[in-house]
Order: structure tokens, then sequence, then C-alpha cells
């Protein structure tokens, strides 16, 4: 096993359900450190992914990995070394939150002085610490803290959250989003999630899935920038109107809108832009306020890479 | 078989603080508690209904400690049997349909542990359940009746908890292999009524696990009857029933 090793590797991962494809050859590498966002919208597979890397599934074809080993063959090497917490998370509903963690480190042969010290630090991070009350009288909010909580109990080396956030309401989105950057440098985490703002919130990498497939795969900066230089925003003195017709004609403009004297455009060709529109502005006779890349959000990258189909 | 000790603890635990203390338990003691008061007064009861009935003449012998013992394996033989196969038809499907097996398993624990586990778990709380019921018709005969050979009552109950330990093994596989309890109770009572049937067939009672089906009625009967294969054969039948459950366990996805 190599220290090098990316904490998760996926070569041409596929999983079919008789004709249907749940994973499509997905391929992935998810460096050891980061906290990285598994975006998708719902049925993308992403659930499927982590069941199989988390040994619940079995790929029909492709390789899963989780630092450098091979999760069909590794069994409980590779779950001593993870911490997992499922979209629906099921407690025994007559323990506390104190003896769940204490039995969940039994799994792992967690036991004396260092469980006991784990299990106060961990109720302290999800906010349970005087708690006393049995785990099936727990809010939706404070089940999924103690999920978290209970992932890592065995000071993973990864931490796989299946959309820690997508039941809870904003109070509860926000205590797991804090939780999971308290964990930044400290653990690589991996979470899957639909909620784009999640992702921005706490990833500092991302991957799209999309129809079983990674659409894209860079850190979010690298995203956006990318993405960004493809919109241009202009606003002038007047005139707005004309020069948005003008524009909606241009061959390097393959959109455009406007908002009062605003207009935002997106552009296939960048350079013919920049040379064009203060042109174009000049030639109208108007005053040119504003000329500037756009911002992009995560959520226009994800709408351009997987929305056009829906 | 990693995780062994900490999941049959909390299956143990599990058993103590939650219902699962007060079904079976109850049921066995609610039995062993009303079962030798009733073969007491039941000649009784005959007697002074059948007196209403003109004509009618009803002789019964005097009831003693072997009414209560029958009484006792009868109730086991009928209600407990179902009470087994339902109870257990939830074993392994409770904890995948709920939710606590992804949990648990995405931790070191492997799956044969885990479904070796839950066996030991029911297996004891099935026979301290049984147990307890024992102690308590003992007991409770002796106080009805003054007699109560505790020899005859051991091995009688033992002879049904083997055929009890056979629908344990059974309802292992079929709850490790069903997503719901109620599809596991159906196929267990499928397995009961096909056991039931065969011990019409003389071979079967002889040589197979069927022959444990009414054996407990046969020793309190001191019919003599040889239940050598019938327990060699059942005890087979657990050892590859868990087995197959730990191999059915093994390849489902969850």
């Amino acid at each position: 096993m190599s220290v090098e090793a990316p904490a998760i590797e996926l070569r041409g991962l596929r999983k079919t359900y008789g004709t249907a494809h749940a994973l499509d050859g997905v391929d992935l590498s998810v460096p050891a450190g980061s906290v990285f966002g598994f975006l998708g919208p719902n049925g993308a597979g992403k659930t499927t992914t982590l069941r199989i890397l988390t040994g619940l599934a079995r790929a029909t074809a492709g390789e899963a990995r989780v630092f450098g080993v091979d999760v069909a063959d590794a069994g409980n090497d590779v779950r001593a070394r993870i911490g997992f917490l499922p979209d629906v998370p099921g407690f025994y509903d007559w323990m506390t939150a104190r003896e769940f963690l204490r039995f969940a480190g039994s799994l792992f042969g967690v036991t004396g002085a260092t469980l006991d010290e784990r299990v106060e630090a961990l109720l302290d991070l999800a906010g349970l610490t005087g708690v006393t009350t049995k785990v099936g009288g727990y809010s939706r909010g404070m089940k999924q803290r103690l999920g978290v909580a209970q992932a890592l109990i065995n000071a993973p080396s990864l931490l796989m959250l299946d959309e820690p956030t997508s039941a809870l309401d904003p109070i509860g989105r926000k205590d797991v989003l804090d939780m999971i950057v308290s964990l930044a440098g400290k653990t690589t985490v991996f979470f899957s999630t639909h909620i784009l703002s999640d992702v921005e919130r706490v990833c500092d990498q991302v991957a799209i899935l999309d129809s079983g497939r990674v659409v894209v795969q860079a850190p979010i900066d690298d995203l956006k920038a990318r993405y960004g230089a493809q919109k241009m925003v202009v606003e002038v003195t007047g005139g707005a109107d004309d020069l948005e017709q003008r524009f909606a004609r241009e061959p390097w403009a393959s959109a455009v809108a406007r908002e009062n004297h605003t207009l935002t455009i997106t552009v296939v060709d960048v350079d013919a832009a920049r040379h064009a529109i203060p042109t174009a502005v000049a030639g109208q006779g108007v005053g040119l306020v504003r000329l500037e890349g756009g911002e992009v959000s995560l959520e226009d990258v994800f709408v351009e890479l997987v929305g056009g189909e829906r | 078989m990693r995780g062994f000790g900490a999941f049959l603890g909390k299956e143990l635990r599990e058993i103590v603080r939650t219902w699962r203390i007060w079904v079976l338990p109850g049921i066995v003691l609610f039995f062993a508690l009303t079962g030798p008061p009733l073969a007491k007064v039941t000649p009784e009861l005959m007697k002074s209904f059948v007196a209403s009935q003109p004509g009618v003449v009803f002789q019964l012998p005097e009831p003693t400690y072997i009414d209560a013992y029958a009484a006792w394996i009868k109730n086991l033989s009928q209600m407990m049997v179902f009470a087994v196969i339902i109870i257990f038809g939830g074993l392994v499907t409770s904890e995948t349909k709920s939710g606590t097996a992804v949990l648990v398993l995405t931790k070191p624990l492997s799956r044969p542990a885990f479904v070796l586990a839950k066996f030991s778990g029911a297996l004891i709380l099935l026979i301290g359940s049984i147990a307890a019921g024992v102690l308590a018709t003992w007991a409770v005969t002796k106080v009805t009746f003054g007699v109560a050979p505790i020899r005859l009552l051991v091995e009688t109950t033992g002879t049904w908890l083997a055929f009890g330990v056979l629908l344990l093994g059974v309802m292992t596989l079929v709850s490790a292999w069903q997503s719901s309890q109620a599809g596991a109770a159906g196929l267990g009572i499928g397995v009961w009524f096909v056991l039931t049937l065969l011990t019409l067939w003389e071979p079967a009672v002889h040589y197979s696990p069927a022959g444990l089906a009414g054996a407990a009625n046969a020793v309190l009967a001191r019919t003599g009857a040889d239940l050598m294969w019938p327990l060699v054969t059942g005890a087979v039948m657990v050892g590859v029933c868990v087995a197959a459950a730990v191999g059915v366990f093994s390849r489902r996805e969850l």
C-alpha cells in the first residue's frame, strides 16, 4: 500500500441492474487529504458508488480502490480505515448516543481509555454531550450529527458521507456542515450531495456525476474559473436594448440576457468578445460603465454540464 | 469472525432492554404457570359440563403430573412453534430493513460474524426462555399435584427444544435470504408444515429431522422411541441452515 495512493480511485466502474446502468464506467480519483464533493442529481449513481466503496454492493465491472487496495478483495482491512454515514442511517433506538458510540468503537476494536476519550470528544463535536435520552427520541438533525460522530470513532483516514444534509432543516444543515468543515486537514472527506451550496461551502474539489458517468472532476476554483471565463457582464449608460439585439447576432455570443442596463453574455470566443464589445458600445454612442468576466456559481456549472438534457 | 463478541454483546443487551425480553419468555411463562392448574381442573370442568346434558355419562381418570407435562408440551408444540417462527422471522430482516445492518457492516464486522451472532443471541434467548419455563412448570406442577419428576420434564422439554433449535436454524436461513419478516415467517411456516407432514411417513420419523416434530410426546409417553437419527440429522440440518444463512447473507447486496 502506497502512502501516495489516492484515497479513492475508480477505474471504469460499472454497475448494472438488469438492463439499467446505475454506473456506466466511472473514473475518479480523490486525493488524500481533500474535502471532496461528489455532486450529481438524484439517481445519478452517487449512492451506488458509495455502496460499492463500502462493500455493501459489488461492481459489475471495473475497479474501486481505497488507499490503493481493491475493495472487492479487502473486506475488513479497508473498512477499518474508513468511516461511513449512509443517507438514512439506522440506529438502535434503545441505545443512547454514548452507548452507540461505545458499541461502534468496540466493532473497530477500540477499547479502554482511547475509547473513553474518543466518545467524549465526539459527543462534544456532535453537540450531544448532555443528551441522555435514547436515540429513538432524537430529531433527524441529532441523528445525522450522531451519524457523523459514529463514522469518526475509528479516527478514519477516509470519511464517506452520503447526502448528509439532504433531509435537514437549515439549522441542522449548518450543524452538520460545521462538523465537516472542522475535519478539513485531519482526514479525507468524500461527500456526496445534490445540494450545490453545501459543496461550495465545505469542499475544495468536486466531481459531477450524471447518468452513471463522471462528467467533470476538478478543484472548485478551477471549475468556476473555467466556466466563468465564458460569461461576460457589460454595464452601459444606455441603449442596452439595441446592444442586446446586436450581440445576439454575433458569432462569438451564444446567449445574451439583459437586466436594465446590464447585459450578461455567454461567449464562445472570449478574445473576439473582448475586442468586439467595447467597439460596439462606442459605436452605439453610449458609455461603458463595466466590462468583466461574470461570476459563475457551481450551480451554473452544474446546470450547464448536466441540466441541458432535463 | 471479527466483531462477533462485540455484536453478540449488543444482541444480548438488545434482548434485555427491548420487547424481546417480554414476548418469548412471557409466552413460555404464561404456559408454564397456567398449564398445571388447567390440567388439574379440566376433568372437573368437563364433568360439570356433561352433568348438564341428560343421559350422558362421562368418566375421566384423576389428573396427574403427566397431564400437566402433556399440556406444557402441547403448548410448546403448537403456540410456541408459531411464536418462534414469527419472532425469529425478523432475526436478520429487522436489521436490514431498519438500516442498522448497513451501519454495522461498513465497520470491521464480517457478515459471517453478524449472522452467527444473531443466531447465537436468539439461541440463548430460546434456551433461556425454555429453561425458565421448565422451572416454572416443575414448581407449579409440584404445588398443584404434589409430585413432579424433574428428569422426565427436562427430557421431554429437551426433546422439544431440539425441534425448536431446528426451527431457529431454518428461520436464520430464511431471514438472511428474505427482505421482509412476513416473507421469512411464511417460508418458516411452510418448512414446519412439510416437517409435520413428513411425520406421517415412518422412515422420515426414524431417520430425518422430521422425527423431532412429535418426539416430545413420545418421550413423555415413554414409548422408547429411538431419537438418535432425528437428533443427528437435526443437528446437521441446523448446521447446514446456519452455514447457508452465512453464505446467502455474504452474497447479498445491502
